[in-house]
């Protein structure tokens, strides 16, 4: 489903990713893990196309299609998600308006009718049950006035409406209780699927105790430098991150 | 004398003798003050401090035919998809600046509510209004002008305790262009009287025109007034407007400006809080694209104890639109227990366009709570992105930010079918 490879990219001029090479494929959870400053927003934002990264080589296939060519929107309508780290609030924008234009929006683009005001509620009030918000947070503006975990809830629910093909869920357990992490995981979990595939990036193992990854890679320096099964994530918990220097010095220099 | 200040000359001395009243020595003495006070100072230039942003010079240029013309026939229907109310069971229509009676219509009025063209108004009630109109030394040269020109217009009053709870409309079209209107509006609510009022200036023609407007509005102890004034102005109208209210004790006025389209829109606003207990609300949103302009001067003077005045400017510049907002704020020596809010803020969504902003507080009294607060900013890119990351298009996602901007103003519009057509009219300009 996606194919990175040899990908560099860098924020301003500062190169941050240096070669990455990861493949997934349909029905795969994948985890990135690794310290402060490896560069795992850096790739995830890569992936959902934001502006002020700059890629610098290498090549991303998703579906087989060029993914870098692609606008923001149009990798969303393909079925690419972000779940933000930082989640913006966007006063003035009601929060069903935005999930029903989004949905819309990408049923358009798949040749699918538009869902009706009644069918549309219908579906978006099954998955906040899911995600055990509240009927009243669909009418209040873009995450204004979230707290932390209401809005990393409010991005699962954007997922769990949009039922995307690749998601990519960036730090979603930072800021989050253990009762908001099970919440969560119990979202991100009802949407695994073999035709679906996800990469959680995280700096912490607690997401992958809720959430089993088929796959976990340690990203350091802009590279990715070890992958392994599940218990590669029980490793790093033990150890920390401490024992990449001498496998990466890069990514030791440019952790904070 | 300047010669665009000798073609006004010479159409005022066309025009003064038909214009109404004129067999009053009253009248024909009111307008020709104003005229005096005009041709005084002539076109204001940058040297004026009002004046240090806007220039007149294209409205200098346009030698246009003062006074009202036979208007072409129009059609209720042609009308109604564009008016603001299209429902309002009382309206006042104007086309090229005459009161048109088979396109108006007024409900029954409750008892103390009176609604009427001014050119239909006879000599003897005539002279009250003029009381109402006030000192033409007092007004603006271009509302010094309006004095002297001025041929119709509405004159609606509510009799003390009296209410009319749906809102009158009077609309003004301009249809064939290359002409100058002079309207004045007089509203005037007694102690206790309620009103709402929604002045609309709709141009069906791009051609070059000027309209010069006077608003006048009285509230009396305890009244409360709703007003509203949309600008939905031809590429070629220049449109400046004077608003003058005086309120008095306990009084309420919410006045609502929204400056939507037009080549040069100018506003003058101006509320008196003479007594105790008074309240304003100033809303405005103003939008320019191309080389469009939009400037409002505002001014509330807190002329007694305990008054307050909550004053929101928002404005959305594309292109090479221009925007000036300056908002003056008087507090007298004895106004204490003032509560004065300003805000002024502003999206610039090229990098031609320009806005000059400035909050002016004069502040007499020790004791009183005033803030005022100005913004210049552009889209927010991460709010751009993250709308597009949900699969939303970049134009989608830019027109809901800007509406996202620009809608609370409309949000506060009391009347909910003058806000629901202000709503679309907001969103139809962004999604074009």
């Amino acid at each position: 489903m996606l194919i990175i490879k040899e990908l560099h990219a860098a924020v301003g001029d500062k190169p941050i990713l240096k070669g990455i090479n990861l493949t997934v494929r349909a029905g795969e959870v994948h985890a990135i893990m690794g310290p402060n400053g490896s560069g795992k927003s850096t790739l995830s934002n890569v992936l959902a196309g934001r502006e002020n990264m700059t890629v610098t080589a290498g090549s991303v296939q998703y579906l087989g299609q060029d993914l870098l060519a692609m606008e923001v929107e149009e990798r969303a309508r393909a079925g690419v998600f972000l779940a933000f780290q930082y989640p913006v609030e966007i006063p003035g924008v009601g929060n069903v308006y935005l999930l029903k234009a989004a949905l819309n929006a990408q049923r358009k683009h798949r040749g699918l009718p538009e869902l009706d005001a009644m069918e549309f509620l219908a579906l978006v009030k099954d998955k906040m049950k899911l995600m055990e918000m509240s009927e009243s947070m669909l009418y209040r503006a873009v995450n204004e006035g979230f707290s932390g975990g209401e809005k990393k809830r409010n991005e699962i629910l954007q997922m769990a409406v949009l039922e995307p093909t690749l998601s990519i869920l960036d730090e979603t357990d930072s800021g989050l209780d253990i009762d908001a992490l099970k919440i969560v995981a119990n979202g991100v979990n009802s949407l695994r699927h073999p035709e679906r595939a996800m990469i959680l990036v995280t700096h912490y193992q607690r997401l992958l105790e809720v959430i089993t990854p088929d796959f976990v890679h340690v990203l350091a320096g802009g590279r990715i430098v070890r992958s392994g099964g599940p218990e590669l994530a029980h490793e790093l918990e033990k150890q920390g991150y401490a024992w990449l220097g001498s496998e990466a010095p890069e990514g030791k220099s440019s952790a904070t | 004398m300047s010669t665009a200040i000798a073609h006004y000359l010479a159409e005022f001395e066309r025009l003064a003798p038909s214009l109404p009243w004129q067999d009053s020595p009253q009248w024909q003495a009111w307008r020709q003050a104003g005229w005096d006070h005009f041709a005084a100072g002539g076109f204001p230039t940058a040297r004026h401090e009002e004046w240090k942003y806007t220039s007149l010079a294209a409205l200098e240029k346009l030698r246009l035919p003062c006074g009202p013309r036979a208007a072409a026939p129009l059609e209720w229907d042609t009308l109604r998809i564009r008016a603001l109310l299209p429902e309002a069971r009382h309206r006042l229509v104007f086309v090229d600046g005459t009161y048109q009676p088979q396109l108006s219509r007024l409900g029954p009025l409750p008892a103390g509510i009176h609604v009427q063209a001014l050119s239909t108004q006879t000599a003897e009630r005539s002279a009250a209004l003029q009381a109402f109109l006030g000192t033409v030394r007092a007004r603006t040269p271009f509302a010094a002008l309006n004095a002297a020109f001025m041929a119709d217009g509405v004159w609606a009053s509510a009799e003390a305790g009296a209410c009319l709870e749906e809102p009158l409309l009077i609309l003004h079209v301009t249809s064939a262009g290359h002409q100058v209107h002079h309207l004045a509006n007089v509203v005037q609510v007694a102690e206790g009287a309620r009103l709402t009022v929604v002045e609309q200036y709709l141009g069906l023609t791009d051609a070059p025109c000027f309209l010069n407007q006077v608003t006048s509005l009285h509230l009396g102890a305890g009244a409360a007034l709703t007003h509203l004034k949309l600008q939905q102005e031809g590429a070629g109208t220049y449109h400046i407007g004077a608003l003058q209210a005086h309120q008095q004790r306990d009084s309420r006025l919410e006045s609502h400006a929204f400056a939507l389209s037009g080549v040069f829109g100018r506003n003058d606003m101006e509320t008196v809080l003479a007594e105790p207990g008074a309240g304003v609300v100033l809303k405005g949103l103003y939008r320019v694209a191309g080389r469009e302009l939009q400037d409002f001067h505002t001014s509330i003077r807190h002329d007694s104890p305990d008054c307050s005045s909550e004053e929101c400017f928002k404005g959305v510049l594309e292109g090479n639109g221009r925007a000036v907002f300056n908002g003056k704020i008087r507090v007298a020596r004895d106004a204490q227990h003032t509560v004065s809010q300003q805000t002024n803020h502003n999206l610039l969504l090229s990098d031609q366009a320009e806005v000059d902003t400035k909050p002016q507080l004069e502040i007499f009294a020790d004791d009183v709570k005033c803030s005022h607060g100005t913004t210049v900013g552009q889209l927010d890119e991460s709010q751009w992105f993250y709308l597009r990351s949900r699969g939303i298009g970049a134009d989608l996602a830019r027109a809901l930010l800007i509406e996202a901007f620009a809608l609370d103003i409309v949000a506060s519009v009391p009347v909910p079918a003058v806000r629901e057509a202000l709503e679309q009219l907001v969103r139809s300009r962004d999604h074009v």
